[in-house]
């Protein structure tokens, strides 16, 4: 199909190949997404599709077997690890289903910890954290270490870690997996208003109703391959 | 990542880990402090000789010898140690004081007790010198001619004094006993009134020339020499006295090549029994006999010559260069700060030697890093994970690794440092306290310098940085996607 040659992240024939013993396990098979400054897109698929494959090559977490990806022109590949590293530190914020933070830190030191590689100074980065957890109405939990804070808070300091350096990109892997109804959309609708302040968001989830509420546009994916929807803005929103 | 942030990652995991860091810290503890009581041993060692020097003045001593005679029919004569000699290492630059070493055996009474001892002179100048100015108690003496004694707190105590104090400004009795030989050869010379001049006087010179009477002359004469030097000998009871002031007690040294004898005498005051002969080490009288200077041209001192010379020496003037020229003069030279360079050298092998004792514990505490840190990576692989997803470069989990096994190494080293020092003072106490019942002098068995401090830490760390090399090498190539799937 035609791709823009301007797109603003841009996914060409990704392939991503496993070895599981002496066999091969295909998780992505020559997948081709781009995707456009501000845009909301959900990915969807059942489970092993490859979703979680996918986001992880994009957000330059993992290489592909073959293929490329560009942001903004210059390809990850030809990246050295030192810039793959800077890429994700300055351009990525990833939110994972199961919070991720890390157990020994209070939250504001979990946020902190994303300014850490950023070359952000000691006293930026107090400031900084200490704002988006304010906004994101976790002030008075500063100062407590994950397993005192419940799941929805957990994944409250989760995305504020995600987002205090101001990414590009904000990719989520199934953020309201682990959370209840009410903490789920709360979860969404922060995700939400991020889009509405120009955040890029790539995110992954079961959830076809929030998907189709809030998203641009709807990518399925089944067997490592993009089954509905695809690259172009517009043109492959699918209905479900 | 900045260094607090290091520490802060590092400390809140051993923390978290609290049984298994300290366990391991205590391994580094345990090396570390080996490793610093045995160095400290040989440190404490070495520095009691450097006082001990420091305190004689034994780096500015030197001392010369005569060359030994050459035995058979060796044609080279060596300079003898005597007192042009002596006036010509005085010019030496860099010799600040010349003196003999004169010994003599006395005996002193003090009350009702008599003890032999030996005794040597010394100007009042030599007694200025470190070697000899430590008096324990009392002082040194006033002039070269004061009739006045210094003892040694040996001498004190076998003559049944208690109290070192009470004895200074004590007059005693000082015996110096003419020697037999020489006395038997005064009594040739003048035996019971009877000069050898009369006996010559009596000698018809006329009859000579019968060789009869000549025959009956020099029977009669060879004789009476024999029988007049017997007579001298087996009754010698030539015997000095003099009644000097003690002035000052002194402890005894021994160390080595060092001689200072139990009594010191001025050397003017002493000169008195000098000039009358006193007896003189049977060794010495012998080599003197052989080599035909028994009995001297003339009476004159400078004929005499000794078996010793002390150099005090100028601090900032080389010891080396002083020694080479006595040598090129034709004698031989004892110098203590050379022997000290051999003493250093000594102990240098020697911590190395404990060194590498203390090192292997080191290393084996190092493989229980390695373990720790191992086990550590499996537990945070989700932690590196999270670090490289949020932008951590392979090189930063790396240096977080290598900070946290240099953390194990510093708290390890720094309470090993301590626990060794604690160590040696324990043992320390003990054996002082031993020593003092056994009337040993206070000193340090051990000592804890800087170098030992800095050395230590560097090896500790160093070990414990080198340990987590591998570790790190391991957490830096985590792969961040199988460390974040959750299953
Ligand atoms: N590190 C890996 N080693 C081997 N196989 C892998 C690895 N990562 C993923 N796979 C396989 O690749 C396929 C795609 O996995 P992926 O995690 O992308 O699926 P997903 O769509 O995210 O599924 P889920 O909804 O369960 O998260 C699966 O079959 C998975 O088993
Ligand atoms: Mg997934």
């Amino acid at each position: 199909m035609e791709m823009k040659s301007t797109s603003w992240l841009k996914a060409r024939n990704l392939s991503r190949s496993y070895r599981r013993g002496s066999s091969e396990v295909r998780a992505l098979d020559d997948v081709s997404v781009s995707v456009e400054r501000g845009e909301y897109i959900s990915i969807v698929g059942s489970s092993g599709s490859g979703k979680t494959t996918l986001l992880n090559l994009l957000s330059g977490l993992d290489s592909p077997t073959s293929g490329t990806v560009e942001f903004q022109g210059t390809a990850l590949q030809l990246m050295t690890k030192r810039e793959l590293a800077l890429y994700r530190a300055k351009k990525v914020g990833m939110v994972f289903q199961s919070f991720n933070l890390i157990p020994q830190f209070t939250a504001l030191q979990n946020v902190e910890i994303a300014l850490y590689f950023n070359g952000t100074n000691a006293k930026e980065r107090r400031r900084q954290s200490q704002a988006i957890l304010e906004q994101l109405g976790l002030s008075d939990r500063v100062t407590h270490k994950p397993a005192d804070l419940s799941g929805g808070e957990q994944q409250r300091v989760a995305l504020a870690r995600a987002i205090v350096k101001k990414p590009e990109i904000l990719f989520a892997d199934e953020p309201t997996g682990n959370l209840d109804y009410e903490n789920a959309q709360q979860i969404a609708s922060l995700i939400n208003n991020l889009n509405k302040e120009n955040y890029t968001i790539i995110l992954v989830t079961h959830n076809i109703e929030l998907a189709k509420k809030n998203s641009n546009r709807i990518i399925k994916m089944q067997y490592g391959k993009i089954a509905e929807g695809d690259g172009a803005k517009g043109e492959g929103s699918m209905q479900i | 990542m900045t260094v607090p942030d290091m520490l802060r990652i590092s400390l809140g995991n051993m923390w978290r880990m609290k049984l298994r860091a300290s366990l391991t810290v205590a391994g580094v503890t345990i090396a570390i402090a080996a490793f610093v009581s045995m160095i400290s041993f040989g440190a404490g060692n070495q520095q009691n000789i450097e006082r001990q020097y420091n305190d004689l003045g034994l780096f500015t001593t030197m001392y010369v010898y005569p060359k030994d005679k050459s035995n058979g029919v060796d044609t080279i004569v060596h300079p003898k140690l005597d007192k042009q000699a002596l006036t010509r290492f005085a010019k030496i630059s860099g010799v600040n004081l010349v003196y003999p070493y004169d010994a003599f055996s006395i005996k002193i009474k003090f009350g009702d007790s008599i003890i032999t001892s030996r005794a040597q002179s010394i100007s009042s100048e030599a007694i200025q010198t470190k070697l000899y100015s430590r008096i324990n108690t009392g002082k040194t003496f006033d002039s070269d001619s004061s009739k006045q004694i210094i003892i040694s707190s040996e001498v004190v105590k076998q003559l049944g004094i208690a109290v070192p104090d009470s004895v200074i400004g004590k007059k005693v009795i000082a015996y110096v006993h003419v020697s037999q030989i020489d006395s038997g050869l005064a009594h040739i010379l003048v035996d019971k009134g009877e000069s050898l001049l009369d006996r010559i006087k009596k000698i018809h010179f006329d009859s000579l020339l019968n060789s009869r009477y000549r025959a009956k002359v020099i029977r009669s004469e060879v004789n009476s020499v024999i029988r007049r030097f017997l007579n001298g000998f087996m009754n010698a009871q030539e015997k000095l006295t003099d009644t000097l002031v003690v002035c000052g007690v002194r402890d005894v040294v021994r160390s080595g090549r060092m001689k200072i004898e139990p009594v010191i005498i001025p050397i003017a005051t002493a000169e008195r029994f000098r000039s009358n002969g006193f007896s003189q080490n049977p060794v010495e009288i012998f080599s003197a006999m052989s080599s035909g200077t028994f009995l001297k041209e003339s009476d004159d001192i400078n004929g005499f010559s000794y078996s010793q010379v002390t150099l005090d020496l100028d601090s900032h003037t080389p010891y080396q260069s002083i020694k080479d020229t006595i040598e090129h003069l034709g004698y031989k030279t004892f110098s203590f700060a050379e022997q000290f360079k051999e003493i250093q050298k000594f102990f240098f092998y020697f911590d190395i030697g404990l060194g590498i004792i203390g090192l292997i514990a080191l290393i084996t505490a190092s493989l229980g890093i390695v373990n720790t840190m191992v086990m550590s990576i499996i537990e945070r692989k989700r932690e590196i994970g999270i670090l490289k997803s949020l932008g951590a470069y392979e090189r930063d989990i790396g240096i977080l690794f290598l900070f946290e096994s240099g953390m194990i190494g510093l708290i390890g080293t720094t309470l090993g440092i301590f626990v060794g020092w604690t160590i040696t003072r324990i043992i320390s106490m003990v054996a002082q306290s031993y020593m003092r019942d056994q009337g040993i002098p206070d000193m340090q068995l051990f000592a804890l310098p800087v170098w030992l401090i800095l050395i230590s830490l560097a090896v500790g760390i160093g070990v414990s940085v080198l340990a987590g090399f591998y570790p790190a090498a391991r957490a830096s190539r985590i792969d961040p996607v199988e460390a974040l799937r959750n299953d």
